[in-house]
């Protein structure tokens, strides 16, 4: 497999500017921490987008390839480098993250400055996660994410179980990264006695373990728990009530699960995979549906949003599960869409959180008379998660579905009474909460959204369009991965 | 030199209206135009657009009229990957010309009757926003030279009309039905997707103009023809609230009168005559197809034309009237006569639009009070009931897809909470003496911590509680009467909950359930 470096070690260099950005905004006088936050994230996003335009999708293999030996004895080395599945999550994030600390601007009373570090040093993690080359690498940066993680929901969390909430998630996330480290160790050890924790270097000996079914049911179950497939979901709902909405747009908007089936699950066990092919689009589909369903009877947005995106990622989980090229650049750009769409959301239901104190809809109804920006942007949004055409849900749902019906048909008439159930479940608990008259003084004494809100939905609807009605640019980038896709998994066409 | 402009008068004739309603929100994020004062600008916006998108139109009629019908028009690539591709295009021919300046010179009607109908209403701007977006879409339908643009406009069209609907979105009512409206829609979209992707995976195309030849060249079997004819026919039937779909056609009707009206009178009900005049070449290999179409127009006719008989309101018995004519569209594309069809339908606009248009004013222009069911309906009591009851379609559809679905999601929602979460869950907080009352409390003996070896909550907390109790018990060496208590409580919880669930399992929706679960499996 082709590595190629770079003149700088820019992978490394963005993780090191949030590191020190969270250790200044730590440092630094309690009312300047989130302009220094704030600073740290634009930085970063343009450092990711310089990262972008240095890529070339003509070049196959890994780009931006740093590698220092680091434990030189089990052969385990520093290996960063990102490829045409990962490329795009980069800025993806960096934008994510910014919004995060836009919408967490005024909504912070306490430790702001241990929010906003904890904060960038999440970005700094998740960066790691999506840029990492080597298994104990990556399983370093994807249990460190929990500490910051942890702290978020724990400490600034909005429900009064959000200590319970932060235990059950970070517990979650212990038992899925043991039989994930444990797939890893045996990963590793090749017949011959030698290590190999390096990416490249797995995928040039594929095949060639003996425990790969043991293996693949391991990492299924690691990332799983993160994703999160049916039945390993129940920490979602709870989080989601508990959490503050600006951390939980990050945990539902990077869908780090997902990712994780898709960089190792596939590559490394694709006869494995195949052969339970069956399993993934079943789990997929199942939580297409149970999602979709349990979100129908729900009674706050929050968990409706929760419910709605294990739905959503039940279908990037259908999309892999095709192995076919429709379905996996569906998948990627499926997963890319909710880091704005969901997160956008999440965001806007923290908006209404703090104006009105509640996300329930017993306590809502008729917000589009006082708030009819945040009503229009809730449902511009909404439409969107439905893929409605013309936001960036759509190319991304059609590739989805089409990969879906080649694989089984019964999957693919599965989605199709997802999408009916989808418009179902979000227009009926969004006309009860935004619609309908306003009796509540909270709701009708609330304002509208401020500038700096309303540029951030802005901004995600913008985006949200323009790739609706240009998916290309997504997909070429997201192809240029296909070379790479089409030795390791057996593809259909 | 006119042939090079031809993209650029195709991409515009729909963008228009779609960048004036575009202007429209720009205008109303930043406050420029809101309130009364900015009704000027906006209406002209709004007018503007749709008249340039008519004047494009007539050049291009002309244009055909001399025998230079600009035919199908390639404006760029939307989405390449693997063998598909789908092209950004627009078609010319003599059905889109003809269905175009209609739709174009109707929503010009409409738009300039509402400047007038809705001054100093509060909604003004949001209103000639979701007007221009839905003239945009109606026109995007019948441009777009592929299925999936017809289908951009065919979703942004239900966007817009549930926006219209829920145009007073105080009343409950009004978002009630837009809601219904929406979702009733969708199933007919999911129709339209399924014949989007089984044209893609059979045909490799879903451009209109290559569809038929495709079909010839391939040799596509009838079976494969009529499943993709199937979805649009679903996607069709849906739209033109023809049956089994008909009731939330009278549930549009809560939009302001009567500029809503007209786009369930005039235009976007006629969107799935539309589309299946469009599907003349392919519907003609499939003979089957077309009976069902005939019997459904019919029964439509049927239905509309008896329910119309007894409504006592104007706008609700123009809209049965217009079901009944559609039903017949239907009908006569059922029978062949696709010509027919289309003067029917551009007939029927015509007049339908001048009819709702003049609805509000009806009132004062006529003094006698409504006519009364004909005397031989009222000699059935049975029917006469049943079509003031517009013949239970939305009890039916409530208690056949609604409520099972609603009870549904309540049980999963149980489900999740009783059974997931306690077999997933975690074992519970080992927080016995978390606070220093409790220290105190445990110290004067007030509270003992149970002489369990602990607590484990889901299934494998319950396991290994069990274990370690067993192995207590063994230490023991059976001193104490063995009550196997954990088994017996384990073995009553279950036979209850099984019983619970036999219950459930006999419900019509949990067999439903199975067999669509076990459908899927097959397939």
């Amino acid at each position: 497999m082709d590595m190629h470096t770079s003149n700088l070690p820019w992978l490394s260099l963005l993780m090191l500017l949030l590191l020190t950005g969270a250790g200044l905004t730590a440092l630094a006088p309690a009312r300047k921490a989130r302009w220094v936050a704030l600073l740290t994230a634009l930085t970063a996003l343009a450092v990711t987008l310089l990262i972008v335009i240095g890529f070339d999708s003509e070049l196959s293999g890994f780009q931006f390839v740093e590698s220092k030996p680091w434990i030189p004895t089990l052969n385990i080395h520093y290996l960063l480098g990102v490829d045409g599945i990962s490329l795009l999550f980069l800025p993806a994030t960096s934008l994510l993250f910014l919004l995060v600390i836009l919408a967490s601007w005024n909504a912070i009373h306490s430790l702001s400055k241990l929010y906003f570090a904890l904060l960038l040093l999440f970005q700094a993690v998740v960066i790691g996660i999506f840029t990492s080359l080597d298994t104990v690498l990556f399983f370093l940066f994807w249990e460190l994410s929990l500490v910051p993680l942890y702290f978020l929901i724990t400490l600034w969390g909005q429900g009064p179980n959000r200590r319970y909430a932060g235990t059950k998630y970070v517990l979650f996330m212990m038992t899925g990264g043991l039989p994930l480290l444990l797939a890893f160790v045996i990963l590793a050890i090749q017949p011959d006695g030698s290590y190999i924790f390096n990416y490249p270097g797995l995928i040039s000996v594929i095949g060639e373990n003996r425990y790969q079914t043991a293996v693949f049911f391991m990492l299924l179950i690691g990332f799983g728990v993160k994703t999160p497939l049916v039945p390993m979901h129940t920490w979602l709902p709870v989080l989601a009530l508990e959490g503050h909405p600006a951390t939980l747009a990050t945990i539902v908007g990077l869908k780090l699960g997902a990712y994780g089936i898709l960089r190792f699950v596939l590559p490394l066990l694709p006869e494995t995979a195949l052969s339970y092919q069956w399993l993934l689009a079943g789990l997929g589909i199942a939580g297409v549906i149970y999602g979709a369903v349990a979100a129908l009877s729900q009674t706050n947005l929050r968990r409706l949003l929760a419910y709605a995106s294990l739905s959503h990622v039940g279908l990037v989980v259908v999309g892999l599960a095709t192995f076919t090229s429709q379905g996996l650049q569906g998948a990627v750009f499926q997963l890319l869409n909710f880091t704005l769409i969901a997160s956008g959301l999440f965001l806007l239901t923290g908006f209404l959180q703090q104006r009105v104190g509640s996300t329930d809809i017993v306590s809502l109804g008729g917000v589009a008379k006082s708030m009819p920006l945040l009503t229009s942007f809730f449902l511009f949004l909404g439409l969107a998660s439905m893929g409605i055409p013309g936001t960036s849900g759509f190319p991304a749902e059609l590739l989805i579905i089409l990969s879906a019906f080649k694989a089984y048909i019964g999957v693919g008439l599965a989605t199709l009474v997802a999408m009916v159930l989808g418009a179902a479940y979000f227009l009926n608990t969004y006309r009860r909460a935004f619609l309908g008259p306003a009796d509540r003084e909270a709701v009708i004494d609330a304002v509208d959204l401020k500038n700096r809100e309303l540029l951030m939905m802005v901004l995600i609807s913008l985006l949200v369009l323009v790739f609706g009605f240009y998916p290309q640019a997504i997909l070429d980038i997201i192809a240029s991965a296909e070379s790479n896709w089409r030795i390791i998994v057996p593809t259909g066409m | 030199m006119v042939e090079s402009l031809h993209p650029w008068i195709a991409l515009l004739i729909p963008t228009l209206p779609l960048l004036a309603a575009a202007w429209i929100a720009v205008g109303y994020l930043f406050g420029w135009n809101r309130g009364e004062t900015g009704e000027r600008e906006t209406a002209w916006v709004a007018l503007g657009a749709i008249s340039l998108s008519l004047l494009l139109l007539l050049v291009l009629d002309g244009l055909a009229l001399s025998g230079n019908a600009p035919g199908q028009i390639i404006v760029g690539d939307w989405l390449t990957i693997g063998s598909i591709q789908i092209h950004l295009s627009f078609l010319f021919d003599r059905l889109v010309l003809v269905m175009a300046t209609l739709v174009a010179f109707i929503s010009l009607l409409v738009t300039r009757f509402s400047v007038n109908y809705l001054h100093r209403e509060a909604g003004f701007q949001r209103f000639f926003l979701v007007l221009s977006l839905f003239n945009a879409a109606m026109l995007l339908i019948v441009t777009a030279g592929s299925a999936v643009f017809t289908f951009f406009g065919w979703e942004l069209a239900g966007v817009s009309s549930y926006l219209l609907i829920g145009y007073a979105w105080h009343r409950n009512t009004a978002t009630a039905n837009a809601t219904r409206a929406f979702v009733t829609n969708r199933i007919g979209d999911a129709g339209f997707v399924l014949a989007l992707v089984f044209s893609l995976i059979w045909l490799g195309s879903v451009e209109w103009s290559e569809i038929p030849t495709v079909v010839n060249d391939k040799a596509i079997p009838t079976l494969e023809i009529g499943l993709i004819i199937g979805g649009f026919l679903l996607a069709a039937l849906a739209k033109s609230a023809q049956l089994p779909f008909s009731s939330w056609v009278t549930r549009a009707l809560e939009g302001p009168t009567p500029s809503s009206t007209i786009f369930y009178g005039a235009l976007m009900i006629h969107a799935g005559v539309y589309l299946m005049l469009r599907m003349e070449p392919l519907l003609t290999m499939v003979p089957a197809l077309m009976i069902m179409l005939l019997m459904i127009g019919l029964l439509t006719s049927l239905y509309a034309w008896l329910a119309g008989l007894v409504q006592s309101d104007i706008k609700t018995s123009l809209m049965f009237a217009t079901l009944t004519q559609v039903g017949l569209m239907l009908v006569w594309i059922g029978l062949g006569w696709f010509d027919l069809a289309l003067l029917h339908l551009v007939v029927h606009a015509i007049w339908r639009s001048w009819q709702f248009l003049s609805s509000p004013s009806y009132m004062q222009q006529v003094q006698q009070p409504a006519k009364p069911a004909p005397a031989w309906l009222r000699k059935h009591p049975r029917l006469y009931t049943a079509a003031m009851q517009r013949f239970w379609l939305d009890d039916l559809s409530d208690w056949l897809l609604v409520k099972p679905t609603r009870a549904l999601a309540h049980e999963a929602q149980l489900f999740d909470e009783q059974v997931v979460d306690r077999l997933i869950g975690i074992p519970s907080h080992a927080n016995m003496l978390s606070t220093l009352s409790r220290l105190e409390a445990s110290k004067q003996g007030l509270f003992t911590v149970a002489n369990e070896v602990g607590k484990g909550r889901g299934l494998f907390g319950f396991i290994f509680e069990w274990l370690a109790e067993a192995m207590q018990w063994l230490e023991d060496r059976l001193v104490l009467p063995s009550d196997g208590g954990a088994l017996m409580k384990l073995v009553n919880y279950l036979g209850r909950h099984l019983e619970k669930i036999d219950h459930l399992l006999a419900q019509p929706r949990y067999l439903l359930l199975i067999i669509m679960a076990t459908i899927m499996v097959v397939l």
